[in-house]
């Protein structure tokens, strides 16, 4: 049972060891906005060296894998192939191209969404509504600046054809900034055109298990030997729990370990984490020389 | 049409017989307008007919609408316009309640006190803020707002105005990422309120279409904020209490008309007034068997007293 214990010590060596994998969510976890969590590059490169498997898993759908790719570069993380990224745009892709016919029909998909997330679709074959005509079979939200009523209204009038999909690359309310400040997430425009439209979208994102059967379509994951690090209980600590894995809650992120000591007394314990850390930078304690 | 009508003995047609006899005892009729009287700016069939013989009956008739679009007198002119009827003059809009307007009331009553000039920061219209100024409450936000700057953090850094005391969110085809950005700046100051005229999810148009209602950029600031909006609109009692502290309403003598189940059903079960579905709108005789029928008690709320295919229905019971 998930009790938000703190992991040091004795408990960390032995999770490590017996540990095959890590799936890491990005944003809060590895870094905030433009800096590295102090450690945790090293970590990564501990993990490797120690034959323990990383994998990424992502909600933020504005960023391609090729721009979070260069992100990992950028911020010092060495030795990250783009096999091991998951982003909710790469997901989402994949998603859509499961559930429409092939090849894409012109002008398929109705995108709420930027470049990185329209780039990840083209690149899987996609034909996307505004570049040519045709019938819209899906509508997909994804994290969108340029979100307006018109769009919205414009995203209605496709979904009146029961026919066509309705697709969230995630479902997160708002995300922080570095200052503490907050920008509106995929969820608040999600929740918009469900309302008007009075359907309920597929949820690509964590904590739908969606991006996990992405995940071991290409990778052997034992969930009982995998643990999920992240830092949004709604989100990662909850997609942990579907999966079967180990969580950890890590603190340099959005949830507070006050709000998981509450969900611990409410019963609520899917959104516990099993452990908890200060930073991910404390697990390399927990790793053999 | 095979009469509906649950084993409770609700959601009966409203023959002319039956018509006769309710209207006997009722003194006030409030309509419902977008899916009742009209539908964009095509009037029901039979509608302007119904509501004049109401009148000449001696029917007081209030117009109850979630609509925040329009001012009261653009309300009062487009009810005209279409046939029925009401007060010209000063007088005119004086039977229109809009949320628009007792949102303003009901803010002038929170903000009073606050030792500064009240202020609002409002995602809806130029109407909506009239409502809200005539209270004197000042308003900013209204319009287009474009992003500035290149990213979350130039946006951010953009100056708030000083003073804000409330969000408001109505009917706004401007909203943008953007204004939902600042809407949720402002909502993290300490104190400041949030307001949304209705929770409409859509307004029908001609021919059977629609496009996205208020209730959907309520939501999408709640989800953002993580916090709750205070809904001033159908099924809300405050536009009730509204209207019936300026009319003096009698609620047992009183009638809702509307054409969703979810608002001015409601709103009327919740008020205790007798409830009339017209089936030229949103909801369906599927829709109140489904509530009917359901397990849920909030949802065997929503079903109305009597229902008519339009409110073309009531005239045969007001002929003599």
């Amino acid at each position: 049972m998930a009790a938000c214990e703190r992991l040091d010590g004795g408990a960390l060596r032995e999770l490590l060891a017996r540990t095959q994998g890590v799936l890491f969510d990005c944003d809060g976890v590895l870094w905030n906005g433009e800096r590295a969590v102090p450690g945790a590059p090293e970590l990564l490169e501990r993990l490797g060296r120690g034959g323990k498997a990383a994998l990424f898993v992502s909600n933020n759908s504005r960023r391609s894998v090729a721009e979070l790719a260069a992100r990992f570069a950028r911020l010092g993380f060495r030795g990250v192939a783009a096999e091991q990224l998951f982003s909710s745009a790469l997901c989402a892709a994949r998603l859509l191209s499961q559930r429409l016919p092939r090849p894409c029909p012109p002008g398929a998909v109705f995108v709420l969404g930027g470049d990185g997330l329209r780039g990840e679709l083209r690149a899987a074959g996609l034909r996307l509504a505004g570049e040519e005509p045709g019938p819209v079979r899906a509508v997909l939200v994804g994290y969108d600046e340029h979100f307006s009523f018109a769009k919205l209204s414009e995203a209605c009038a496709h979904l009146r054809d029961p026919d066509c999909l309705l697709v969230a690359t995630d479902v997160d309310p708002w995300h922080p900034l570095s200052d503490g400040r907050t920008t509106p997430g995929t969820g608040s425009l999600t929740a918009a055109v469900e309302t008007a439209s009075g359907r309920r979208a597929v949820v690509v994102g964590k904590p739908s298990t969606y991006m996990f059967e992405c995940i071991t379509e290409h990778f052997g994951v034992d969930p009982a030997r995998t643990l999920m690090v992240g830092d949004r209980l709604e989100t990662d600590i909850l997609f942990g729990h579907r999966c079967g894995l180990t969580t950890v809650l890590t603190l340099t992120g959005v949830s507070r370990l006050d709000q998981a000591q509450a969900y611990l007394a409410a019963g609520q314990l899917d959104l516990v984490p099993h452990y908890y850390v200060d930073s991910i930078a404390d697990l390399i304690a927990g790793l053999a020389d | 049409m095979a009469e509906a009508g649950g084993d409770d003995g609700r959601c009966v047609r409203l023959s002319a017989d039956r018509a006769q006899a309710l209207l006997a005892d009722v003194d006030t009729l409030l309509f419902d307008c977008d899916g009742v009287l009209w539908r964009g700016e095509t009037a029901g069939p039979g509608a302007p007919e119904a509501l004049t013989a109401l009148r000449a009956r001696g029917k007081r008739l209030g117009f109850v609408t979630n609509n925040s679009s329009k001012t009261r007198e653009a309300y009062a002119e487009k009810l005209k316009r279409l046939g029925f009827g009401g007060p010209a003059g000063p007088g005119a809009g004086l039977e229109v309640f809009r949320t628009a307007y007792c949102a303003a009331l009901y803010l002038r009553q929170r903000l009073e006190g606050g030792g500064v000039p009240a202020k609002a920061y409002v995602l809806g219209s130029q109407a909506l803020a009239a409502e809200l100024e005539a209270v004197g409450i000042a308003s900013v936000g209204v319009g287009p707002e474009p992003l500035q700057g290149a990213g979350p953090g130039d946006w951010l850094a953009e100056p708030l105005e000083p003073g804000v005391g409330a969000v408001v969110v109505g009917f706004d085809p401007h909203f943008s990422y953007a204004k939902l950005t600042k809407a949720v700046r402002y909502l993290q100051q300490p104190g400041c309120l949030l307001v949304g005229t209705n929770m409409d999810n859509r307004l029908p148009l001609e021919g059977g279409s629609y496009i996205a209602g208020t209730g959907c950029l309520v939501r999408a600031v709640e989800m953002a904020a993580q916090r709750q909006a205070e809904i001033i609109g159908k099924p809300s009692r405050f536009i009730f209490d509204c209207v019936a502290k300026e009319f003096g309403l009698n609620p047992d003598r009183t009638v809702m008309v509307g054409d969703r189940l979810d608002t001015d059903i409601l709103l009327g079960v919740t008020c205790g007034l007798k409830t009339i579905l017209t089936l030229t709108g949103v909801s369906s005789l599927e829709d109140v068997k489904g509530n009917q029928q359901s397990d849920c008690s909030s949802r065997n709320k929503m079903v109305p007293d009597f229902y008519v295919d339009s409110i073309a229905d009531l005239i045969p019971a007001l002929e003599d």
